[in-house]
């Protein structure tokens, strides 16, 4: 594969307008791409409230206490981060049924057992990284595609959550308790960011960012996304690489079910699964941030933020319509935000001619 | 003196695949003995309507799954099926109940419908170029999107029994059999054939081995691709006439989950899902012991929750066997 010079640096001809080079600044990163929308799609939402169009005010103090939406979207998010960037097709099919089933766990620790919050905590994230490791195993040593092995564990574990109390949920005092843990932090101007922002999302996405861009491990997870024999020559351990993404995305569903646990006060078993899964909004988000699916491109930057553009789009389309509908439309916008994002992606690919397009 | 090579001729390979494969034998061994266990075990599995009742829940899935396997063995994949099957069924059903539509050109309509939906998705994957997971998924939801705005809020009740010859009822079978499995029988067998014996079929084969390589043999990959996903709108048509058939009323989730009980049988079926290979047989063999090992829960009077357990497993055995098979192939 040639290396073609990108076309129209500003060293060749060094007559590229400012416009244009904003534009082509845009379009390569990523982050910066989705900050402007985000600003936009705010501005807008905003005239639109201020003009009375939409059935509340859509302000700072609403935009706040839809936060709660964001702690589990963005933690599944950088999970599909994880295994996505790992390559060979990588995906999680199953993270929505991890949190139901560890929710369940995590609901039988707390509500019957009546063990301590920060024991059943710390078992509850175990047990996620033991539901990972299976997807791990099968897909890092026994080389199952991803799709495969998360589908055929995404039908185990919901069924398993299900078994566990016989289709109910588990909501004995200890685990109504919970709730405190998601209480919103009252800031000046009437502006209440739910707790789990604080104690939940952001130590785990800083914790993220620092394994990928600061440790061996990210680099490692990189290489092995963007051409795994090159990488293994490299004698990097490619399976032992790859079981760990699928283990980090069992740990953060683990995680994820904590906080869910805790924001509706009870142990729902279909809490992964009901209605469009997580697992959907989650790859739309991680696509959205800028994750490929074939591997080794991505950001935790970008996936935060695509995490919080979903959040505050999909609040401004429940205002913007009235009753079912509004959740019926937020089914459409994800829908069309991911093709839109998967073209950006491939529109980027093809941009930069450096990444060279491997027949599957 | 010379050592004689070993005449080509003796050593040469097959050169046509076998007309079933080592997995679709094993596959329907399994489910002869699976059958055969439950016929000892319950007195009510080897009546006539529970195997009615198992040929016609499979049929759907099966008739599905003859587009899902074409669509597979290219490396693709499909996942909005479930959506289209409900925008489908709901267009379909208010107008036979409204406009009195017959039961030819409802079928033909519902064809239409499903082709242009699958159309959709074929464009974005062969000349989009993303990756089929991530067209599918977004359709998937832009599509359950659409049949809700039709639904309006309330299921469609009280469709007259246009479709009543591919039901489950009585006026659904020929000889006993239901039409349903007749129907995706036929169909299974054409596919079947056309993807064995006819260039364009075995051209899929070529673009799931590797796309790039076969558009450098000459082979239209994008057509052909906007091909198998169009083939998988159209049989999800198909399918829709046969659940309306089989029930008066379109409820607002149809189609729920179908999407992962095709791919199940089409994996189970012994179809790589890294493309390549894969046969029709296998998935409707695969649909068969899906639909088996749901009849045979409930007959256990096992919670049903078992049933998607057992199809997991399943998944990854079948998956896995298909594995070592593809390593062992590779050895030689």
């Amino acid at each position: 594969m040639t290396v073609t010079p990108e076309v129209g640096t500003g060293a060749a001809e060094g007559r590229v307008g400012p416009a244009r080079r904003a534009l082509r600044f845009l379009l390569a990163d990523r982050v910066a791409l989705l900050c402007v929308l985000l600003v936009v799609m705010l501005v807008w939402l905003r005239v639109l409230s201020a003009g009375g169009y939409l059935t509340a005010n859509y302000d700072a103090a609403y935009l706040a206490s839809t936060m709660d939406q964001f702690v589990p979207l963005g933690l599944l998010g950088l999970a599909q981060f994880a295994v996505m960037v790992s390559g060979r097709g990588g995906i999680d099919l199953s993270v929505g049924a991890m949190v139901s089933l560890t929710g369940m766990a995590f609901g039988f620790m707390v509500g019957d057992g009546g063990w301590p919050l920060w024991v059943s905590l710390i078992a509850a994230v175990a047990c996620g990284a033991v539901l990972g490791a299976v997807n791990g195993f099968l897909v890092a040593y026994l080389r199952f595609p991803a799709l495969i092995a998360t589908l055929a564990t995404y039908y185990g574990y919901s069924s398993l959550a299900l078994l566990t109390n016989s289709h109910a949920p588990i909501s004995t005092p200890p685990v109504q308790n919970l709730i405190a843990l998601t209480q919103p932090v009252d800031l000046p101007g009437n502006i209440g960011i739910p707790l789990q922002v604080f104690t939940f999302l952001l130590p785990c996405a800083v914790l993220m960012w620092l394994l990928v861009n600061r440790g061996t491990y990210g680099r490692k997870l990189y290489a092995i996304g963007t051409n795994e024999i090159a990488a293994r020559f490299a004698t990097i351990d490619v399976a032992s690489v790859r079981f760990r993404a699928y283990l980090i995305s069992g740990v953060l569903s683990g995680v994820t079910a904590v906080v869910t646990v805790a924001q509706f006060a009870s142990a729902r078993p279909d809490a992964g699964t009901t209605g469009n899964g997580m697992a959907l909004p989650s790859i739309t988000i991680a696509a959205l941030g800028g994750v490929a699916i074939a591997g080794g491109v991505g950001r935790v930057g970008g996936v935060l933020v695509a995490a919080l553009l979903v959040v505050w789009l999909n609040a401004g389309i429940l205002l913007a319509f009235e009753g079912n509908a509004g959740s019926q439309y937020q089914l459409a916008a994800l829908g069309i935000l991911l093709v839109v994002s998967a073209l950006l992606n491939e529109f980027m690919v093809r941009g930069r001619p450096r990444r060279r397009r491997r027949p599957r | 003196m010379t050592v004689l090579p070993v005449p080509a001729r003796r050593r040469a390979r097959r050169v046509t695949s076998r007309a079933v494969e080592g997995q679709e034998l094993v596959l329907a061994g399994v489910i002869a003995v699976l059958w055969l266990v439950l016929g000892l075990v319950t007195s009510t599995f080897f009546t006539a309507s529970n195997l009615q009742n198992i040929l016609f829940t499979m049929s759907g899935v099966a008739i599905i799954g003859v587009g899902m396997t074409a669509v597979i063995v290219t490396a693709g994949i499909d996942v909005s099926v479930g959506s289209s099957f409900a925008v489908v069924a709901v267009i379909i059903g208010r107008a036979v109940r409204d406009a009195g539509l017959g039961p030819v050109p409802a079928v033909l309509g519902a064809l239409a419908v499903g082709a242009a939906l699958g159309l959709v998705n074929g464009i974005l994957v062969a000349y989009g170029r993303i990756h089929p997971i991530i067209v599918t998924f977004g359709t998937m939801n832009l599509f359950r999107f659409v049949a809700y705005q039709i639904f309006a809020g309330q299921q469609v009740d009280g469709v007259p029994p246009a479709f009543a010859f591919l039901g489950g009822g009585a006026p659904g079978r020929t000889l006993g059999v239901p039409n349903a499995f007749l129907l995706a029988a036929v169909l299974a067998a054409l596919a079947w054939f056309a993807m064995r014996y006819v260039p364009t079929g075995r051209h899929l084969y070529a673009i799931g081995g590797d796309a790039v390589a076969a558009r450098l043999a000459g082979i239209r990959v994008s057509r052909r691709l906007l091909g198998v996903y169009a083939l998988t709108g159209l049989v999800v048509g198909l399918a829709a006439c046969v659940t309306i058939g089989g029930s008066g009323t379109v409820q607002q989730n149809f189609g729920t989950g179908l999407e992962l009980e095709v791919i199940a049988a089409v994996v189970i079926g012994g179809t790589s899902i890294l493309g390549g290979r894969g046969t029709v047989l296998g998935t409707v063999l695969g649909a068969l012991l899906v639909a088996t090992v749901t009849s045979a829960v409930t007959l256990l009077d096992w919670s049903s929750d078992l049933t998607q357990l057992f199809i997991g497993v399943f998944i990854v055995i079948a998956v896995g066997v298909d594995l070592v098979r593809e390593r062992r192939r590779r050895n030689l």
